[in-house]
């Protein structure tokens, strides 16, 4: 591998960032509260960027990212207070159980060209219905929470004592997910989700099944999900239908779109600026008066949205490629300078 | 079980009928403007606040509260016009969901701040009590509610197709570039429009609010609600929406009445998901 | 050459409601031939082509590609067996580059290992290598239909549908796009049926002609039969004469 071209901007920033999440759980190591603080962020973001697929690349307005999350935890916290499953396993089957139900709604949804505003808006109903289901399925799901027992072992449960190991599972799955995002965009599936996502009959004409590719992509998206949930059941330490939440579900959507449409980093960088930003207003204003920090939320969310509705990846390009001309102009000079020496 | 079922009907009609007029205000705001109001069920949510803060100030029944909160959330509706709405008319729709989900977060949040988390109502209403048919009950505050939804929808049916001021709106809405042209200013025609579909939730938040509490998270199942209607009546028709706020008003109060309170909303969402697969414009709409 | 034609359109019919857009058209296409499909403006041309192309139900009628009954066909199937078009109104993917574009249109018959070098060639044979890394929404008209007819070219197809591709084109534009037209047909074999309104590029590519008016076939014929087909001048030709003489 050529060393030089290795080390170009973008790169070195990608190292950089992967570096400084690596090691920050271990300047924070008492903090608890931040560890659990910097787990949500990486939630979100995994969310996010698993959004970007359905939503940034397919152009599909997908709201239902807590019903999967949801089915993801309550199938992993099931099996494990049921039948003592591992929810190593659990939270397998329990993406495979969001894929399910995403597949039984996409179908006839895409099937019958259900798009925009009402594929958003059924895909948010969704959110409702699962759950008004699991508010009156006592077994499963009900009023009260259910614990998932601790066991002997805290990897064989995935329950601990303190959150660094969820922190890098998370970061785990996040570096995977990215990574994922990265194959599907560079590949035939990213660029017909790319171009339906703009024009539907035009890409069909050029020999594009675009239900199919809306359903892969729909597929992947809940299976993310479906498995996150069951790590998120795990920190939680219960499931409980709150789990399945409108507006945590709008939210991603709104990092996916803020973050800029169909860039690969641009959900997760969108997730880690926002989230971070609106823990450290909660943790500031909160105290004052509650509500304030999500009202200041709201605002940047708005002015965002407003003044950059491309999303905040174009902006970052800007600047690497700035950056890129400026070390080019480095390296060029550092040569010319030993040539005239 | 018959009487369970008749009874469920005629509470389910009346809170119909009320859907309608909440789901006027969106109506409008999307089949005039094509702006996909995430927030319209908060605007709901901010109306009976507003309806309460009145109420309790004056001392005033919560029906009479309209005659201030309407000014109030007309204002509100040109303000959050020009401050937002306007700037995404011409963005990928994308641009407007996030926009308005922004709004609605402030709205829940603001209304957190002023009133904090707590529900609240006013004082039971002038028109309290129950009027008896044979066995069954109708309470006189839902009954009213229903009858001035009617006349009011009534009323705006007239003004869209007689008026200037209506007519004006509906062309824009034929074609911006066109109306514009033919010397319709569109932006002040849609700040109208907004302010409009505002204002009639301040009627209806004042009407709900006479027999209803608020929270701060109230405004999502008005939002949803208002989009099943809208989905199952398709736009452009107001006999439409009339029916499909009795039908979406029944079905949730037969499933709470024969099923579970707790599932009110899944009866709606079945109606609402089947009529967005089979009938994509709707029960009565022209596009 | 075949003797069984390419295409078949057999008393297709559609309808908007009570409007009959396209009225038992029947219509028959060669191989190898580039036939003009002419008619004025409402006559029912987009909305045949889309019937054809799978993008439409048509009420009544079959349409056979190849041999094959193609009739309610999913569009990207038909693209599939080998044909495919461009639109009228141009639908570009507004914000991907020319390149990605056109490699939409080439997975069509590549794997991932070989998309490039169609790619590639497409982009080359329409030239468009100067303009491959920009982005669609900041491209003109004319580059912009050159890019539709890049991307369904990619898809190797062995029948293209040109809807109005010469409209809004200035003189050299067009002169480079009917070269370009001429030159798929000689030397790849691509049959063509072109909706067009600029008469000077229908007389000067088509083989024959065929006449749809208000959703009826009219008339079919060479250019030269067409031109004095006294039906098609009353309804087509007519109606031109008779605005030119307005203004
Ligand atoms: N989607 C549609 N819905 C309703 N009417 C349509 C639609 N598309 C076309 N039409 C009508 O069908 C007729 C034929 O239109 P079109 O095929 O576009 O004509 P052409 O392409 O020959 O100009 C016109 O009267 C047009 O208004
Ligand atoms: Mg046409």
């Amino acid at each position: 591998m050529n060393v030089k071209k290795f080390f170009n901007p973008r790169n070195i920033l990608i190292l950089f960032g992967v570096g400084i999440a690596l090691v920050i759980p271990l300047i924070f190591k008492a903090g608890q509260y931040t560890m659990l603080l910097m787990t949500t962020v990486l939630l979100y973001a995994i969310l996010a960027s698993a959004w970007n697929i359905i939503g940034g690349m397919a152009g599909q307005l997908d709201l239902a990212a807590a019903a999967y999350l949801g089915l993801g935890a309550f199938t992993t916290g099931t099996l494990l207070i049921r039948w003592n499953i591992t929810p190593w396993v659990g939270m397998i089957i329990g993406g495979l159980v969001a894929t399910l139900l995403a597949m039984l709604i996409g179908f006839p949804l895409f099937g019958f060209k259900v798009k925009e505003l009402w594929y958003a808006l059924s895909s948010s109903a969704l959110v409702v219905v699962m759950q008004s289901l699991f508010m009156m399925w006592n077994e499963v799901g009900g009023p009260t929470e259910k614990y998932l027992p601790v066991g002997t072992s805290p990897w064989y449960s995935l329950r601990f004592n303190d959150y660094m190991p969820y922190y890098y599972i998370m970061l785990i799955i996040l570096v995977v997910v990215l990574l994922v995002n990265r194959w599907i965009r560079y590949s035939k599936l990213g660029y017909s989700l790319l171009a339906l996502g703009e024009d539907e009959d035009a890409v069909e004409v050029l020999g594009v099944n675009s239900q199919s590719s809306k359903l892969k992509a729909l597929a992947i998206y809940s299976f993310i999900c479906g498995v996150v949930g069951g790590i998120f059941a795990s920190i939680y330490g219960y499931v409980h239908p709150a789990f399945f939440d409108t507006s945590m579900s709008m939210e991603i959507a709104i990092l996916g779109i803020v973050g800029g449409m169909g860039f690969i980093y641009g959900p997760a960088l969108a997730a880690i600026v926002m989230v971070s930003f609106r823990e450290v207003l909660r943790a500031s204003l909160g105290s004052q008066l509650a509500g304030l920090y999500l009202a200041v939320y709201a605002i940047i969310l708005i002015v965002v949205a407003l003044y950059q509705p491309r999303g905040i990846a174009p902006l970052v390009e800007r600047g690497i490629k700035k950056a890129q001309t400026y070390f080019v102009e480095l390296t060029r000079g550092r040569r010319a300078d030993i040539k005239s020496s | 079980m018959f009487e369970t079922a008749t009874q469920g009907i005629i509470t389910g009609i009346l809170m119909g009928a009320i859907y309608a007029l909440i789901a006027l205000g969106l109506s409008i705001v999307f089949g005039i403007m094509n702006v996909t109001n995430f927030a319209h069920g908060d605007f709901v949510m901010l109306s009976m606040y507003l309806s309460f803060a009145v109420g309790s100030a004056l001392a005033w029944d919560a029906v009479a509260t309209p005659l201030i909160t309407a000014p109030l959330m007309f204002l509100f509706g040109i303000i959050t016009y020009y401050l937002l709405i306007d700037r995404t008319l011409r963005q990928m729709y994308v641009v407007q969901l996030a926009v308005t989900v922004g709004l609605q977060i402030l709205m829940r949040s603001a209304a957190l701040i002023i009133w904090q988390a707590q529900p609240r109502a006013l004082q039971y209403s002038f028109i309290q009590g129950n009027i008896q048919i044979g066995d069954f009950q109708i309470l006189t505050s839902r009954l009213f509610s229903a009858v001035v939804s009617l006349i009011f929808i009534a009323g705006m049916a007239y003004f869209m197709n007689k008026t200037w001021a209506g007519r004006a709106m509906r062309a824009a809405s034929d074609d911006l570039g066109a109306a514009s042209l033919m010397g319709v200013n569109y932006h002040k025609t849609y700040a109208l429009t907004f302010a409009i579909g505002s204002s009639i939730t301040a009627l209806a938040g004042g009407l709900v609010m006479s027999f209803q509490q608020t929270d701060p998270v109230g405004g999502i199942r008005f939002g949803l609600l208002s989009w099943a209607v809208l989905a199952l009546a398709g736009l452009g028709s107001l006999p439409g929406l009339i029916v499909a706020g009795i039908i979406v008003g029944v079905v949730e109060s037969l499933t709470v009445s024969f099923f579970d309170p707790r599932s009110r909303l899944l009866g709606v969402y079945a109606i609402f998901i089947l009529v967005l697969w089979l009938r994509p414009r709707g029960l009565f709409g022209r596009r | 050459m075949d003797a069984e034609p390419i295409l078949k359109v057999a008393d297709v019919t559609k309808k908007f409601g009570n409007l009959v857009a396209v009225n038992r058209a029947s219509l028959e296409v060669n191989r190898g031939e580039i036939v003009g499909l002419i008619g004025p403006n409402g006559a029912g041309k987009t909305t045949l082509f889309n019937a054809i192309s799978g993008l439409y139900r048509p009420e009544e009628g079959t349409v056979f590609f190849k041999g094959m009954n193609i009739t309610n066909w999913l569009p990207h199937k038909i693209c599939k067996l080998g044909m495919s078009r461009t639109f009228q109104v141009t639908r570009a993917f507004t914000h991907m580059t020319v390149e990605d574009t056109v490699r939409v249109g080439a997975y069509n018959r590549f794997n991932e290992k070989n998309v490039q070098d169609k790619v590639d060639q497409v982009i080359k044979v329409c030239e468009l290598v100067d303009i491959r890394k920009r982005v669609c929404e900041d491209l003109g008209l004319a580059s912009l239909r050159k890019v539709e007819l890049a991307r369904a070219l990619a898809t190797e197809p062995e029948m293209l549908l040109l809807d109005e591709a010469g409209a809004g084109l200035n003189a050299t534009e067009l002169a480079t796009f009917m070269d370009l037209i001429k030159k798929l047909n000689q030397e790849s074999q691509i049959t063509f049926c072109v909706v067009e309104h600029v008469m000077q590029m229908v007389m000067g590519l088509c083989q024959r002609i065929v006449v749809l008016d208000s959703g009826e076939i009219i008339a079919a014929g060479t250019p030269n039969e067409i031109s004095n087909n006294a039906r098609v001048i009353e309804a087509y030709l007519g109606k031109r004469a008779v605005h030119a003489r307005n203004q």
